[in-house]
């Protein structure tokens, strides 16, 4: 069964998340605050976090970078902020996505469950952008000197998705559906986020996109 | 009643009064300075005529052949026309001057022995008549004197003193304009930074510069005053952030554990279940009555936190109505698009206008059986967004205080079992507001209620 980790230092909260995930079946370790959830990650190892922001000593962002920094693993932030600078600092921060308290549990149930079904897109053809290659069967990006670009999994499966429909649009809601797995909580906030990082890591000019391009009032398209 | 303006008021007040004031005095001076020379002239005109009364005695009893030559010299002595007249005959006539011009009436006075004096107007000029008897020779003297040149004097100066009174009351004009605005400019100031300070503009401070006491005292005053209730302000608004912001820990708490029990719900005897189902409905209103009150706390607080974008209107439409319908479970209602919009673009929080229109198609859920249509169109450089239902529509007078916070209208007590949070209007009208939008309520084609959004379009071309 898949396992979750859970940092949040609000005891009251730690522990109804706990009873709730155990009680559809999950694993849960947890974690008071971001030292010892990353320290149990690196022991236990996990397939979804959920990495509550404010947290006394290492803070949630600082969480994220650490688990991000050793693995792929979906991480969901939650958080009592919802303003625009805190999710896109959360979500810049290597979260998957983020969800605002005080949620529905369903949907945070949900999100999970989302994450842990997504599963790269094995069947799709590797293509090339510029001086990388991008191969689904194999799950990696190469550059031209065959050293690996590492992009997280959420990134890879936006570029895959954004290439498996041959350079049409795809809108920020078709996006959610596609590569989060959402059929109904569309924050635009999560996509935008992802796409200027994963900019970052295949554009020549991130400022100047020449592959994933934004097409005004409509969404994105991968042009190659 | 319709008050005139303070500025017009000093205006009238020292152009009249500067108008009375020079007016009186060039009367004064003019009717004095009149006096004084028609009497002295008068006299000096009545002491010569007797005296060359006396010359032409001499003259008639010395030597009366003389009599032209020192008529004559009399006239050019005293610039006027001397008349003699002896037995009723006329006896030597001046040039120019007519016998006929003297009155009988001094005629008779002079006849008699007196001597007698008049002022006449003879075809606009006026003269003045000086009768003097020489009973010794029975002869009466009549010279005639032109009071012309003195007339001309009095209507130079009347003139001047004319044009000093105009220039007085333009004077006055000048000084009421001055005092006036000195004395409004003030309040004009004043009523523009709070008319500033009502649309929102909170940093809106007078300057204190060099100013009149009174006028620094009422600045001094103002910015204290605003200072003290943009605080207040913020600390309402705070407050309301910080209550809110301390809820979500509970609140996540409470919900996480619902629906723990609702994982159980089947072990639980029907009592407790449906104690289960109450709490669990009850803690989602909570939920957003919550998230309400931040989001209203939030915009209160001011534009700070606005992320404005410029979107395509028809699709940040359909997204928003798509996201609505979708995140409540509820039917997609018809977006009808009129006109050709492929250019429209709004400026606009995308998350906030998200929740416009959730909270316009929720509302229509609870009270008008849901929305029935979305129409999109421009008129007149604005973007008109319609959300219409076919309910029982909103009793007229409820039209503009369904915008109040907490307001709960007739719908809301008679459907006891939708219950809203009393904020998701005012929300609304608040975040429209914020886009420099406006909405309004009112009758859909469908009969039942139309919420109206008009939002100025964007120019901006990228």
């Amino acid at each position: 069964m898949a396992r979750i980790l859970i940092v949040e230092d609000d005891d009251h909260i730690r522990t109804a998340l706990r009873l709730m995930f155990e009680g559809v079946g999950y694993d849960v370790d947890d974690a008071a605050t971001g030292e010892v959830g990353v320290a149990l990650f690196s022991r236990m190892s996990a397939d979804v976090a959920i990495v509550d922001v404010m947290l006394p000593g290492m803070s949630g962002f600082e969480t994220c970078q650490a688990l991000r920094a050793t693995s792929d693993l979906p991480i969901v932030i939650v958080s009592a902020r919802d303003e625009t600078a805190d999710v896109v600092l959360g979500l810049e921060s290597g979260a998957d996505d983020y969800v605002i308290k005080p949620f529905v549990p369903e949907e945070l149930l949900a999100r999970v469950r989302a994450h842990l079904r997504r599963r790269p897109d094995k069947g799709a053809h590797a293509f090339t952008l510029g001086h990388l290659r991008v191969v689904p069967d194999e799950g990696v990006v190469r550059r031209d000197d065959g050293t690996e670009l590492h992009l997280t999994s959420t990134e890879f499966r936006l570029l895959t998705d954004l290439a498996s429909v041959g350079g049409k649009v795809l809108s920020r809601e078709d996006l959610l559906e596609r590569v989060w797995g959402y059929d109904y909580f569309g924050d635009s906030r999560l996509v935008d986020v992802h796409i200027r990082r994963l900019r970052t890591k295949i554009e020549p000019d991130p400022a100047n996109p020449v592959f994933l391009v934004t097409v005004r009032g409509a969404g994105y398209k991968l042009v190659h | 009643m319709h008050r005139r303006s303070l500025r017009l008021r000093l205006l009238i007040t020292f152009g009249l009064g500067a108008l009375v004031l020079s007016s009186l005095f060039a009367s004064l001076t003019y009717f004095g300075v009149q006096r004084v020379l028609v009497s002295d002239r008068q006299h000096t005109d009545e002491r010569d005529s007797f005296v060359n009364a006396a010359l032409i005695r001499n003259t008639l009893y010395t030597s009366p052949p003389a009599l032209p030559s020192l008529l004559n010299s009399i006239e050019q002595a005293t610039a006027s026309n001397v008349l003699v007249r002896t037995h009723s005959q006329w006896l030597s006539r001046s040039r120019g001057a007519v016998a006929a011009d003297v009155p009988t009436g001094i005629l008779h006075t002079v006849d008699s022995g007196a001597a007698a004096e008049q002022t006449i107007n003879v075809n606009g000029h006026l003269l003045f008549v000086v009768g003097v008897p020489i009973p010794a020779v029975e002869t009466t003297v009549y010279e005639i004197f032109q009071l012309d040149p003195l007339e001309h004097t009095l209507r130079n100066l009347l003139e001047l003193l004319g044009v000093g009174a105009l220039a007085t009351t333009l004077i006055g004009i000048g000084g009421g304009l001055w005092a006036s605005r000195r004395a409004v400019r003030p309040l004009e100031r004043v009523s523009a930074a709070a008319a500033l300070i009502a649309e929102g503009e909170l940093t809106t401070r007078l300057a204190v510069g060099q100013a009149d006491r009174e006028v620094q005292q009422l600045t001094e005053s103002f910015n204290t005053m605003v200072s003290q209730l943009v605080d207040r302000m913020e600390r309402d608004a705070r407050f309301a952030s910080d209550v809110s912001h301390e809820l979500r820990s509970p609140l996540t708490t409470l919900t996480t554990t619902a629906s723990v029990l609702q994982q159980h719900r089947d072990e639980l005897n029907p009592a407790a279940r449906e104690s289960l189902d109450l709490l669990t409905a009850d803690l989602s209103i909570f939920r957003v009555l919550v998230e309400d009150l931040l989001e209203i706390a939030r915009s209160d607080a001011g534009a700070s936190a606005l992320v404005i974008e410029t979107v395509g209107a028809v699709e940040l439409v359909r997204q928003s109505v798509r996201s609505a319908a979708l995140h409540h479970s509820l039917d997609e209602p018809l977006i009808l698009v009129e006109g050709d919009l492929d250019d429209a673009k709004v400026s606009v929080d995308r998350r906030r206008f998200e929740r416009v229109v959730t909270n316009l198609i929720v509302n229509a859920h609870q009270y008008g059986g849901d929305a029935v249509a979305v129409r999109v169109g421009v008129a007149g450089g604005s973007l008109v967004l319609d959300v219409d239902d076919a309910g029982p529509g909103i009793p007229e007078d409820e039209r503009e205080q369904i915008f109040a916070r907490f307001f709960r209208g007739r719908a809301a007590h008679d459907r006891s079992s939708t219950r809203g949070t009393g904020l998701g209007l005012a929300l609304v009208r608040d975040h429209v507001t914020s886009f420099r939008g406006a909405i309004t309520a009112g009758v859909s084609p469908e009969g039942g209620s139309r919420f109206e959004i008009v939002l100025p379009l964007s120019k901006e071309g990228e």
